[in-house]
């Protein structure tokens, strides 16, 4: 060994060994530094990320909450659905194909939802497929053992047994949208369902409920290891507060079947309150169709439809209202003390403003207001308007809710149009217009623009004497946290006419459908004292709209309706039957005239009791 | 007897590999429990076992013996590392090579280290070496340089730096000129220097020339080095910019592991996690969330380090960084005690081996250090890493007992 093995001398110098000591020690303080910084430095932001990471949240969904008409009976109704969800981070690629011909949905939709799902958490299930029929369900549960990360879900889905679509009133529920989602923050994640129309969205808050959460173990691979602290940090969904709506789904029903043919709009409200009892926008939908999944050409059918039956005609439209507005002007006139009922005019069935001739439809000779409002007589209001004058007509057209919106709780509408001075300045010029565009107005023609919404509430407050109430849908809210039924509340103002004119103008509406002369006619009920007021607006486009608004029982109204039928010609003919039906079905529980029969076949009822054992 | 033992036993080294190769079982059964790899642990238990034995044979084996087995042993593991290169190439990719070396029982360029080590210190202790001769010069960085080739041709990066990494230190320790290891270590720096961004090559730059001006003996020699350094420097940042996307990730990920959470920089991000929430005293044997729920792939291989991160936290995580730091130290001690040059070198290189290992290993954990994938002495999972580390253990002990023997 000696010769080949030399003396230690030339190697391994005290220099050498301290530098390579330095270099060992220098390592070694490094981790321990670094191990320093992390574990006790960094320690609590790191243990947060650490809990974060071994616990995952599964959303329990809340049951939406029902709609229930005045008398108690199930509008919307809740049932389960399933809905196929896959954990991004569990899901095996390879498993596409075999997925995609299970569900019937072509792959690249699969992985777009997958990757969706994976941007915001790998490890939470995305929803994948909504609403999977039952044969679906079971193919996959057969399949399941092949398919790790793929669950299901029991969502709530909406059934609407009562048999009134009430689609424009009620809305519909859609997935969320990626706008919504980002400005509506934590609540909702991606394919959540939410309002998105109607009482839907203007009770979204309160229809859905509080989402539960089930703390869980999992290891990494997701594999759930078992609650977490034993589940004491769970939280239990909470169900959604049930809506007890003022509507009669009754009259509901045949005020829909009795438009179905038309397109145009009827509202019923109680005049006592402001309760809708019924609200038609035709052509309409079936919301049912937007409580699974939504086919994209069913979607893009309702979108297109020239007809447009997702429009709201009720609150979002502005007709001029025609002659049903003639009130407004007497109410005015009398209360300001212009004219009294004695006061007549001769009618020969024209008015000459200026070098132009505005014309009557009838000869209507020597005419006093209630007989105006009776017969419909334009000269009357022709030669009002300029005593009243535009200011004073504006003002009393405010008061009875006119040119601003309504606040009726079933989403969007508009303030319609009064035109005042200043708009007339605006949109001529200042000095550009005459006394001569103030005839039209006297009549409900020309500038002015109403809802068949806000033509309903200014019904209301003549029905009742001068009490404009705010419309609402939603009367009562179960609170389920309280369990307590709890009343809405609603703005209520007086219109600020004195019982004189009232009674001056209700005896002409009296009048005008039940003496000789009136053009309400149609509007009558047997045994039941009707008033109300046709109306035909013109309309440039086409032919003219046909309008009726009115009030039963006279005496004890318990009713105030507007119907505007488009392109339907005379008011007296088209909307007015329309309307007395409607008030009938309401006051009588059913039509008694003829052996009616709704056009609408009543959709087969699911036992809501089932179905919620079901979901829960 | 007593007194004897006490001059020769060298309690240090056998301690402190049994107490590390214990902190090693206890983390791998964490690592594994749960994790439905129990046979893990089973197998690891019986690899220990091996490996103390591998550990006492080496240690009592005598030193000549060990010194002709040497030679043989380096021609068998460079012909065995060539042959799976070559058969892994030819049988379709990388995948068959794996399963061919697990078939196999382990990776042969563990012991490639030992094997490499011992014959680059048998090369340098011979009489007729002249380490100042340029032609033994070369010669001595072929005999690493060789085997290191094979392996990062696997590609196994991080075993190829570990082949690198103990070149310097044996070099240095044999006597080589400080300019001739300055010259070899200024290309690495700038090289990593490149991959870091304008401002740190220069930094990297200006330190290389400074290492050359330092140690220079010929100012033309050192203006060459300096040139090829910048040469290597550039090249890097030329390579970097060809490579494909998913390489450059890579690279940018250690860089930055916090930018891609869910995908590269995972680990990392995910061993960080362990290791801070285990904040001063750990959460408990088997309590650690991070461990036990699996949130780092392959725990018990290369993140070996976050189960007593996170378990024992800092007290216990500490106490391995001063178990390995015992031993580092005390492996200079052997080579300094050790009047017999071949295996005065060889502790060198153990050291070196151990060293690397220990500061890349705990580094990625703690993201000092990019994911390169070696596994942490005496504790990570692997029987052929575990064989290896204690064999050096022996040998470390072996030299001890035999340190005044010339």
């Amino acid at each position: 060994m000696s010769t080949i093995i030399r003396n230690q001398e030339e190697i391994g110098s005290l220099q050498q060994q301290r530098v390579l000591r330095i270099i060992v020690l220098g390592i070694v303080g490094i981790l321990l530094f670094r191990l320093y910084q992390l574990q006790l430095f960094y320690n609590v932001e790191l243990g947060r990320k650490s809990t974060e990471n071994s616990l995952r949240s599964i959303v329990k969904e809340p049951i939406r909450g029902y709609v229930f008409d005045r008398n108690g009976s199930l509008l919307v109704d809740v049932g389960p659905s399933y809905t196929l969800m896959i954990t991004p981070a569990e899901f095996d690629r390879r498993n596409l194909p075999l997925l995609s011909s299970l569900l019937q949905m072509d792959q690249e939709s699969i992985e777009e939802r997958i990757e969706r799902g994976r941007m915001y958490s790998r490890f939470s299930p995305t929803r994948v497929k909504r609403d999977i029929d039952f044969k679906t369900l079971s193919a996959i549960e057969e399949a399941i053992y092949r398919l790790p990360g793929v669950t299901y879900q029991v969502e709530s889905k909406r059934y609407y047994p009562s048999g009134a679509y009430a689609s424009h009133l009620l809305g519909y529920c859609k997935e969320i949208s990626d706008v919504q989602l980002a400005r509506m923050g934590e609540y909702y994640r991606l394919g959540d369902l939410i309002g998105f129309a109607g009482l839907e969205s203007s009770y979204e808050t309160m229809l859905r409920g509080q989402k539960g959460y089930e703390f869980i173990a999992v290891n990494a691979r997701g594999k759930i290891l078992g609650p977490f602290e034993g589940g004491q940090n769970d939280v239990v969904p909470k169900e959604g507060f049930d809506l007890i709506l003022g509507l009669d789904a009754g009259t509901q029903v045949v005020a829909e079947s009795l438009m179905a043919n038309y397109r145009g709009s009827l509202v019923a409200l109680d005049p006592s309150n402001g309760a809708i009892l019924a609200l038609v926008s035709k052509p309409d939908f079936d919301p049912s169709i937007f409580s699974g999944v939504t086919p994209a050409e069913e979607w893009a059918r309702l979108n297109n439809d020239t007809t447009k039956p997702m429009f709201n005609r009720a609150s979002m439209t502005r007709y001029p209202p025609g002659s049903t507005f003639k009130m407004v002007l007497a109410a005015a006139a009398l209360e300001e003390g212009i004219i009294d009922e004695k006061y007549r005019i001769v009618c020969h069935g024209a008015y000459r403003f200026g070098n132009r001739t505005f014309k009557d439809l009838h000869v209507h000779g020597s005419t006093n207001v209630v007989e105006a409002i009776q017969r419909s007589c334009n000269v009357f209001f022709y030669q009002l308007i300029h005593k009243v004058g535009l200011e004073k007509w504006a003002e009393y057209a405010h008061r009875f809710g006119f040119g601003q919106s309504t606040g009726a709780d079933i989403g969007e509408e508009t303030m319609g149009l009064v035109p005042s001075a200043d708009y007339f300045d605006r949109v001529y010029g200042k000095g550009k217009w005459t006394q001569g565009y103030l005839v039209s107005l006297a009549i409900g023609q020309g500038e002015l623009g109403v809802s068949p919404l806000q033509m309903a509430v200014y019904e209301l407050a003549l029905a009742n004497g001068g009490i404009l109430h705010q419309p609402h849908a939603v009367q009562f809210i179960r609170n389920k946290f309280t369990n307590r039924v709890e009343e809405l509340q609603h703005r209520t103002r007086s219109v600020g006419l004195s019982p004189r004119v009232i009674a001056l103008i209700r005896e002409g509406m009296r009048r005008s459908v039940n003496e000789p002369g009136g053009t309400g006619g149609a509007a009558r009920i047997p045994n039941i004292v009707v008033a109300g007021k046709t109306g035909t607006a013109e309309n440039p486009h086409g032919d003219d709209h046909s309008w009726f608004v009115g009030f039963a029982p006279f005496d004890d109204p318990k009713i105030a309706v507007a119907v505007m039928v488009e392109n339907a010609g005379y008011g007296g003919s088209k909307a007015a039957p329309i309307a007395g039906l409607v008030m009938e079905k309401y006051l009588l529980g059913s039509i008694q005239r003829y052996q009616y029969k709704p056009k609408i076949a009543p959709k087969p009822k699911v036992d809501s009791t089932t179905v919620i054992t079901a979901v829960q | 007897m007593f007194e004897y033992f006490k001059e020769y036993f060298d309690f240090k080294t056998f301690l402190v590999t049994l107490a590390l190769a214990g902190i090693g079982l206890i983390s791998v059964y964490s690592a594994t429990y749960d994790a439905g790899a129990a046979s893990i642990f089973q197998r690891q238990l019986s690899w220990a076992a091996i490996g103390f034995v591998a550990m006492i044979v080496t240690a009592i084996l005598p030193l000549k013996t060990i010194y002709r087995l040497v030679g043989p042993s380096y021609l068998v593991l460079l012909l065995v590392l060539l042959v799976l290169l070559v058969v892994g190439k030819t049988v379709s990719g990388s995948r068959s090579w794996f399963s061919l070396a697990k078939d196999l029982g382990g990776q042969p360029s563990e012991f490639a280290k030992v094997a490499s080590l011992l014959a680059l210190a048998a090369f340098l202790s011979r009489t007729t070496t002249i380490i100042s001769d340029p032609k033994h010069l070369i010669a001595a960085i072929a005999i690493i340089v060789i085997p290191m080739g094979f392996v990062l041709a696997q590609p196994d990066l991080g075993t190829s730096i570990v082949f690198f990494a103990m070149l310097l230190p044996i070099l240095y320790w044999a006597g080589v000129d400080n300019f001739v290891l300055a010259a070899i270590l200024s290309p690495v720096i700038v090289a990593a220097g490149a991959l870091f961004g304008t401002s740190f090559f220069i930094i990297s730059v200006i330190a290389s020339a400074a290492l050359l001006y330092v140690s220079r003996r010929n100012r033309f020699i050192a203006a060459v080095a300096f040139a090829l350094t910048l040469a290597v420097g550039v090249s890097v940042q030329f390579v970097y910019e060809r490579l494909p996307s998913y390489q450059q990730k890579r690279i940018m990920t250690f860089l930055n592991p916090e930018a891609d959470p869910l995908g590269s920089g995972y680990n990392v991000l995910q061993a960080k996690v362990a290791i801070g929430s285990g904040g001063l005293f750990g959460k408990g044997y088997l309590q650690g969330t991070q461990t036990q729920l699996n949130f780092i792939p392959e725990q018990w291989t290369d993140f070996i380090f976050c189960v007593p991160g996170e378990e024992f936290g800092f007290f216990g995580a500490s106490i391995v960084l001063i178990l390995f730091g015992v031993l580092l130290m005390h492996g200079i001690k052997v080579a300094s005690a050790s009047k017999n040059k071949f295996s005065s070198i060889a502790a060198i290189g153990i050291v070196a081996v151990l060293a690397t290992h220990v500061l890349i290993n705990i580094g990625m954990s703690m993201g000092l250090m990019p994911v390169v994938g070696i596994p942490l002495p005496f504790l990570s999972y692997g029987g052929s890493a575990l064989v290896a580390n204690m064999m050096m253990s022996g040998l470390l002990m072996n030299f001890w007992a035999n340190r005044k023997e010339y």
